[in-house]
């Protein structure tokens, strides 16, 4: 294969109006290819959980979900016992000659199981998207034990026995940086770093997300958000934000920015309330630098002749 | 090598072979991890690739070699170094490995005489090896017992007890429960998981209940020190807090700063107390340098801000002597008490009679302190782990404010005279 031509997996990322750049592309190619867990890191709303969906779209293949959070312990990540049902099974059995043994086998059979996100994906029927999210939130001891299923690609339930992965999923763990992952994690992963998109790779998903968008509003937005993103704020507001904000705009029917609407609609990007009121008193410097004339001029010559009459 | 299929000039691949394994080296030796795991991953990509243009090269080796965003940045420099100049690899290649012989040969040389690290550390290391010559024995009278005894003269036989000490003041600090359960002979919630197998011999009617409860976790620290001039009276001391509490605290993460912040808790997990200065010495190029307390905290918010959360206590080691910017300094110290769960001054200076702390940064910072200690002897430490101890568990959470609020002024713990607060204010400190 020649590294010129478009690896088929970001063909298949395009198909799914994902813009994916070459190192996007080529890390979820190697560790797919590979059969790696990729880590992927970077700001908040850049599109880590994304890639995960659309990877699952693009193959046509399932997508399991594991949301991590202090506290996420091997019962709910892998498997626990319907203990309602057991106890059910129990009485029902009661008059029964069965003995203790065999009582046993029954009610930790696989019918009682309940099986969570990790034994889901190693049970699978075919290889499964399987998408471990936020693992910085959930405490060490689950990373290591994390770290067991991925080496080994294998469950030990004690009453049942080990099972095996048929169809080894192609993982993708994200991480706000919140903590630091361990090492021995990073170590077993290929890694990706998304940052905030530049300008044109903004544009394109924003034309891409947002089909209906006036041209001119979009490239302003996009313009708009990138000189955002130089300022020093609490929170810099991601993809997600331009999206919305995006859709929103068309929603009230603006072709371009003006900035009674970009005021009115701050807290569509801004997510704190410091931010909000830094680019209230930054906003007529902002309009300045993005050539958008100020509120009477922005009116239509009609409407001018209509307000003055 | 393991040979590589994939590559029809054989020639080419063992060339490309000695050429990662030069480039991994050279990451090595600039800090990362990068292990043969690595490497035969890189390869192996590599082989699936193609070797095609340089951008592809470059996103192949940093996705298999770099596992970080400092991590990548270290494999940008060191890919511009080694591969953009490919005829001089080789080259390059030679004088790491004379690098690599010379560094293990004065390691050698000096693990043999024992001798003490060099450069600003040693010098100033030499300076305080004779206190009582010095004028500014802050806090030190030689009629004193041990524990009177102030830092700045302690040495290395009295690491044991800081240790212990600093042990204390985290199990002190253990004071949220955390989410997972462990089993528990009390009562706590009904673990039905036991409780079904154990019974389950009784032919499934429940009559032991078995219980678990929620296991009480460690908070987290983020240590800051201050290592600039100002501090050097203490900085021998300093070290050895800093070190103290590496070993005995395990979710820890340290910081010195001066004029620039350095994260250094990796070079504090050596065992031995000597090459950690040593690596000091060359990680921290200001260590006694100016002061900008403002610009590191701040810097340590940007790049580490995830690190403080409300699991987080932060203690912040420094006389408060600030020659940057007053403003920013306020804006950090805020910035930090809103995401922590408790933020602890720690001012060794403040158990000098002659200390002054007229300082601005000082008074600047002070109403974003959770508590201000004076930590220049053990005693002083002993009553700060005791102070912590007593603070209930559920409000361990001392002068918290909303925004806006006024603030309710921290408490002062300074050992043998009772501080005023108020009295100690108006002499050094202006409210406004």
């Amino acid at each position: 294969m020649s590294a010129k031509e478009n690896l088929p997996i970001q063909q298949l990322l395009n198909a799914q109006d994902y813009i994916a750049d070459r190192e996007i592309a080529m890390s979820l190619h190697l560790a797919q290819a590979l059969a790696k867990p990729l880590l992927v890191e970077g700001p908040a709303g850049v599109g880590k959980t994304e890639i995960a969906k659309v990877m699952a779209r693009a193959l046509d293949t399932d997508l399991i979900r594991l949301q991590c959070y202090e506290g996420l312990d091997a019962h709910t990540a892998l498997y626990e016992w319907n203990y309602q049902r057991q106890l059910l099974h129990i009485k029902l059995e009661e008059g029964g000659k069965k003995t203790v043994e065999e009582k046993e086998a029954t009610i930790f059979g696989k019918d009682f199981l309940l099986d969570r996100p990790l034994l889901q994906a190693i049970t699978h029927h075919q290889s499964p998207v399987l998408l471990i999210d936020e693992l910085d939130r959930a405490d060490e001891e689950f990373e290591s034990f994390l770290l067991e299923v991925l080496s080994e690609w294998q469950i030990t339930i004690p009453e049942i026995g080990t099972i095996h992965a048929t169809h080894p999923p192609h993982v993708i763990i994200t991480s706000n940086r919140t903590r630091e992952l361990s090492d021995a994690v990073r170590r077993r992963c290929f890694y990706l770093w998304i940052d905030y998109p530049d300008f044109d790779k903004e544009l394109a998903i924003v034309r891409g997300k947002v089909p209906d968008i006036d041209a001119r509003l979009a490239t302003q937005i996009c313009r708009f958000m990138e000189l955002v993103r130089q300022q020093k704020l609490e929170k810099i507001p991601g993809v997600a934000e331009t999206l919305d904000w995006a859709r929103a705009l068309v929603a009230l029917h603006q072709q371009h920015l003006n900035p009674e609407f970009i005021e009115e609609t701050l807290g569509l990007v801004f997510k704190d309330w410091t931010d909000v009121r830094q680019m209230k008193e930054s906003l007529p410097e902002f309009m300045q630098r993005l050539g958008i004339r100020a509120k009477e001029s922005s009116l239509a010559p009609e409407e001018i002749r209509q307000s003055h009459a | 090598m393991p040979s590589l299929p994939g590559f029809e000039d054989m020639a080419l691949h063992r060339e490309l072979s000695a050429n990662l394994t030069g480039f991994c080296r050279l990451l090595r030796q600039q800090g990362l991890g990068t292990g043969p795991g690595e490497q035969s991953d890189a390869l192996r990509a590599l082989e699936l690739v193609g070797l095609g243009d340089a951008p592809t090269f470059r996103t192949v080796l940093r996705t298999t070699l770099a596992k970080n965003p400092a991590e990548r940045e270290i494999f940008d420099q060191c890919f511009e170094r080694y591969w953009m100049v490919w005829d001089r690899a080789h080259e390059l290649n030679r004088q790491l490995r004379e690098k690599e012989a010379r560094a293990s040969a004065s390691t050698a040389d000096k693990s043999g005489t024992g001798k003490a690290p060099t450069v600003t550390i040693s010098d100033w290391l030499k300076r305080n090896e004779n206190p009582e010559t010095d004028a500014e024995a802050a806090g030190y009278s030689p009629f004193e017992v041990v524990t009177r005894k102030d830092f700045k003269r302690f040495n290395s036989a009295d690491l044991h007890e800081i240790i212990q000490l600093i042990s204390a003041l985290g199990k002190a600090l253990a004071t949220r429960f955390g989410r997972r359960y462990q089993p528990s002979r009390r009562l706590g919630r009904l673990d039905l998981r036991r409780t079904l197998r154990q019974n389950l011999r009784r032919g499934g009617d429940l009559v032991d209940l078995a219980h678990r409860q929620r296991q009480l976790k460690y908070l987290k620290l983020v240590l800051l020190c201050d290592v600039s001039k100002s501090m050097d009276l203490y900085s021998r001391f300093l070290i050895q807090f800093i070190y103290a509490f590496q070993s005995a605290y395990r979710r820890i993460e340290t910081f010195a700063f001066s004029t620039s912040l350095h994260r250094i808790t990796q070079l504090l997990k050596e065992d031995d107390l000597a090459p950690v200065l040593e690596a000091l010495s060359r990680a921290v190029p200001n260590w006694s340098g100016g002061t900008k307390i403002g610009a590191s905290l701040s810097a340590f918010l940007d790049q580490h801000g995830g690190l403080v959360d409300r699991h987080t206590a932060v203690l912040i080691m420094s006389d408060g002597w600030d020659t940057g910017e007053i403003e920013l300094l306020r804006a950090s110290m805020d910035e930090i008490q809103r995401r922590a769960r408790c933020l602890i001054w720690l001012n060794p200076l403040m158990g000098s009679p002659t200390y002054e702390p007229s300082c601005r940064g000082m008074q600047a910072a002070l109403p974003f302190v959770d508590i201000l200690a004076s930590a220049h002897n053990l005693d002083s430490l002993r009553q700060l782990v005791r102070h912590l101890g007593k603070i209930q568990r559920a409000d361990f959470k001392p002068n918290r404010n909303q925004r806006g609020q006024k603030k309710v002024p921290a408490p002062v713990l300074q050992p043998e005279e009772k501080v005023d607060r108020q009295a100690w204010l108006q002499r050094f400190g202006k409210t406004s």
